[in-house]
């Protein structure tokens, strides 16, 4: 879908971008990730010709994109850049309506299209079309600026750091939003972040550039299983271990486990607990809300007494949860194991420390291979 | 403590303080006839016991209300108050002109003295810092600002002014008043619009080249640093050469002297605000503005119509307005070199001794500026984008 093809660009004699060859897959997600100054923003404008390369090709749909007239080019593009860029003297309606104007689109379909893309971004269209750029917050600007560069459905997306300027927390949000938008429409997408954790979570491959190159283009976990060289080891950083967790999801990690009602006889507790040091206490409904312990079999009383009870959404995971997120609720509860739980909030089976070792033991076994 | 009695707001107790130390001096001055000098009269000998009264009583309501005044409907009336000061002293002026003149020969001249136009001149300083604390409120603000105004215009109208000697200059001069007012009109307007058409693209070429930007604005604030007198004296030599050499130039009116020197200087003087201006519009927009626009695919033409242009606007157009309050002063003194306009009765007054010919022409230079500044304040807030809220 876009290829770059030896892609040189100097500006005064020294390369920003130096011998770049990438290739985008249709509805892929390819995050474009580096150091500060390292080319990212240029190796974008290069593909809807906001730059010229100096030498080397670029081919969009498999034609060369300097045979397509660059306002032609660009309008069939939709591009968020870095700082988002809203026009200030329009609404956010129009902001949208930029490019479908820029088309000709006629008035009703602007304006229906405006109200798509405003709820697709989540931001509720009767009250937002109206707003002038100065009425939003940075997370609604970030949101308003996606919506814009998605305005004519346009079948490739160039994003640049577009959730960058926002607070953790937003930009998170953003992020799951992103990935539920992208679901949707497939898009194919570069984006570029230094961020690599969001790199991480949003791509299909990452491309690591340094100095104006690509030294390596390959999917979040090869990348955190084996970098390429020195560069990206150091850049994926000391905790790329506990980065690649949160690439893995629990599901496949889920083993099943015993458990037992309130209700249930010591017969029946016995034979649950078997050689484990603990059991699950669920609810009529099979809801987790407990546990029992080994040393307490011996105390007298109800099962109900000597339940530990706990606050159910603060102990499970669910099949969609990532073994890091899980692997941090261990460590904040001072669990071994957690519940798992369906959908409805039932139980499942449960995820045990012993599980994320061995999984972050065998990607670790993948970097010297 | 101290801070809360020196708080109030000083420029209008200076205006205040103003229009009481004017109550001694001269209110009216009578002239046996038209360049003679005059004996003053007081307030009481000019404007009579009653109007006295008000006055003073009224200047006193005004410096309570200018020391202890805070709150909003406070500033308000106080403003309100002043104007009313300025009112009543017009008002008495006209009765009392025509008892003056009734009793003294038929080419006997009643003007206003030094005490009246210092009387004003406070009011106006203190109305000035009133419409400044009424900020927010539009209403108050322009009764405030326009309330003295107004109402002189309408005393000046019904005839109740008319034993001023002011009015009689103007009544004898009334074909060559229209005639220099128009004249001046001209003169600036012209200037200025043609001082746009150029300064607005200099603006933009300064804004686009770097290396035009340094020699347009060396250039343009040079001739702005020259006095507009020592500009049109300037003129006056290489136009009247041409002239000279090129005989067609005279048939269209081109010389040394007259309106040729007066026009080019104005249009030269008008350049730098509005080049300036452009300039700063266009280069003190967002660059991730325009990269926006371009990356979405916006022409060359497109960008500057959708963007550049609404966005430097209102900078554009407060260029046009500076250069124009300052085309309507510089056409006054281009009345030197023989151009014409209001300047002509300043001249004209002064080499006669005339005071009233000179305020002929004076106080309508001053109303002019206000209200094409007034004007060109209204069309910059037209024109600025609502996005961008008040400037
Ligand atoms: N228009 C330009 N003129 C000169 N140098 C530029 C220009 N654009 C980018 N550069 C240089 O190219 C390098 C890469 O810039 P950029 O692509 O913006 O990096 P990144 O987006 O990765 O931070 C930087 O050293 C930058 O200074
Ligand atoms: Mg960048």
């Amino acid at each position: 879908m876009i290829r770059l093809e030896n892609v040189t660009r100097l500006f005064d004699n020294v390369a920003a971008v130096d011998g770049f060859s990438l290739e985008v897959d249709q509805g892929e997600v390819c995050v474009l990730i580096g150091p500060s100054g390292c080319g990212k923003t240029t190796t974008l404008r290069l593909i809807n010709r906001l730059v010229e390369p100096t030498s080397g090709t670029i081919l969009v749909n498999g034609r060369d994109v300097s045979r397509t007239k660059a306002e032609v080019l660009r309008r069939s593009i939709g591009y968020a850049i870095q700082s988002v860029g809203l026009f200030p003297h329009m609404t956010v309606g129009a902001n949208i309506g930029v490019v479908p104007g820029l088309l000709g689109w006629g008035k009703e379909r602007i304006s229906a299209r405006v109200n798509e893309l405003l709820e697709l971004v989540g931001l509720e269209p009767r009250q937002y079309a109206p707003k002038y750029v100065s009425q939003l917050s940075g997370g609604e600007a970030q949101r308003v600026g996606v919506a814009r560069a998605l305005a004519a459905d346009p079948p490739i997306l160039l994003m640049d750091e577009p959730f960058g300027a926002v607070d953790p927390l937003t930009r998170q949000r953003l992020q799951v939003q992103f990935l539920r938008i992208q679901r949707k429409l497939k898009k194919t997408i570069i984006l570029v972040t230094h961020d690599l954790d969001e790199a991480i979570r949003l791509a299909d491959r990452i491309a690591v550039m340094q100095s104006g190159r690509l030294v390596q283009h390959d999917s979040p976990e090869r990348i955190l299983a084996s970098p390429a060289n020195k560069f990206v080891h150091d850049f994926v950083g000391v905790d790329r271990a506990l980065k690649r967790l949160s690439r893995i999801s629990v599901e496949e990690f889920i083993r099943p486990t015993p458990s037992v009602t309130t209700s249930a006889t010591r017969e029946e507790l016995s034979a649950a607990i078997g050689g484990h040091r603990s059991v699950w206490v669920v609810d009529g409904d099979g809801r987790p809300i407990g546990w029992i312990d080994r040393a307490s079999l011996r105390d007298p009383g109800q099962l109900n007494d000597i339940t530990v009870r706990a606050d159910p959404a603060e102990m499970y995971v669910t099949g969609s949860d990532t073994l890091h997120g899980a692997l941090s609720r261990m460590l904040g509860l001072g669990f071994k194991s957690l519940p798992a739980v369906d959908d409805n909030g039932r139980l499942i089976g449960e995820i045990t420390l012993g599980d994320i070792e061995k999984a972050t033991a065998r990607g670790e076994n993948m970097d010297h291979v | 403590m101290i801070r809360r009695l020196l708080s109030p707001d000083t420029v209008a107790i200076t205006g205040v303080i103003t229009g009481l130390v004017s109550l001694p001096f001269g209110w009216l001055t009578l002239k046996p006839n038209r360049l003679a000098g005059g004996t003053g009269l007081s307030l009481t000998d000019g404007l009579g016991g009653g109007a006295t009264v008000i006055i003073v009583v009224l200047w006193i309501t005004c410096l309570a209300l200018s020391l202890f005044g805070r709150r909003r409907w406070q500033v308000t009336a106080l403003g309100i108050a002043l104007n009313l000061v300025v009112i009543a002293t017009i008002f008495f002026t006209g009765p009392a002109a025509a008892r003056l003149i009734g009793d003294a020969p038929t080419v006997a001249r009643v003007s206003p003295g030094v005490g009246i136009w210092l009387t004003c001149l406070g009011a106006y300083i203190a109305i000035f810092s009133c419409r400044q604390r009424l900020k927010g409120f539009p209403l108050w603000q322009n009764l405030v600002s326009w309330l003295g105004l107004l109402s002189i215009f309408i005393l000046l109208g019904t005839g109740w002014l008319d034993n001023l000697s002011v009015i009689v200059e103007f009544k004898n001069q009334q074909a060559q008043f229209v005639r220099q007012l128009v004249n001046h009109v001209v003169l600036f307007a012209g200037s200025v619009f043609a001082g746009t058409l150029i300064g607005v693209p200099l603006g933009i070429w300064a804004a686009r080249r770097r290396r035009a930007e340094g020699p347009i604005f060396f250039v343009t604030n040079i001739v702005q640093t020259v006095p507009s007198l020592a500009l049109f004296g300037l003129l006056i030599a290489p136009l009247s050469a041409l002239s000279l050499a090129f005989p067609v130039l005279r048939e269209w009116g081109i010389s040394g002297i007259g309106a040729a020197p007066a026009i080019i200087a104005l249009v030269l003087y008008s350049l730098l605000p509005v080049a300036r201006n452009t300039y700063v519009g266009l280069s003190q927009l967002d660059p991730a503005i325009i990269d926006a626009g371009r990356g979405m695919g916006m022409s060359r033409g497109q960008l500057f119509r959708k963007i550049e242009l609404p966005l430097s606007a209102p900078l554009v157009l407060e260029g046009v307005r500076t250069a124009s309050v300052q085309a309507v002063g510089n056409t006054a003194v281009a009345a030197l070199i023989g151009a014409g306009g209001l300047g002509w009765f300043i001249f004209q007054g002064i080499s006669q001794a005339a005071n009233d010919v000179v305020i002929l022409g004076a106080v309508p230079i001053m109303a002019l500026s206000l209200i094409v500044d007034s004007a060109m304040r209204g069309a910059v807030k037209v024109a600025t984008p609502k996005g961008l809220g008040a400037r």
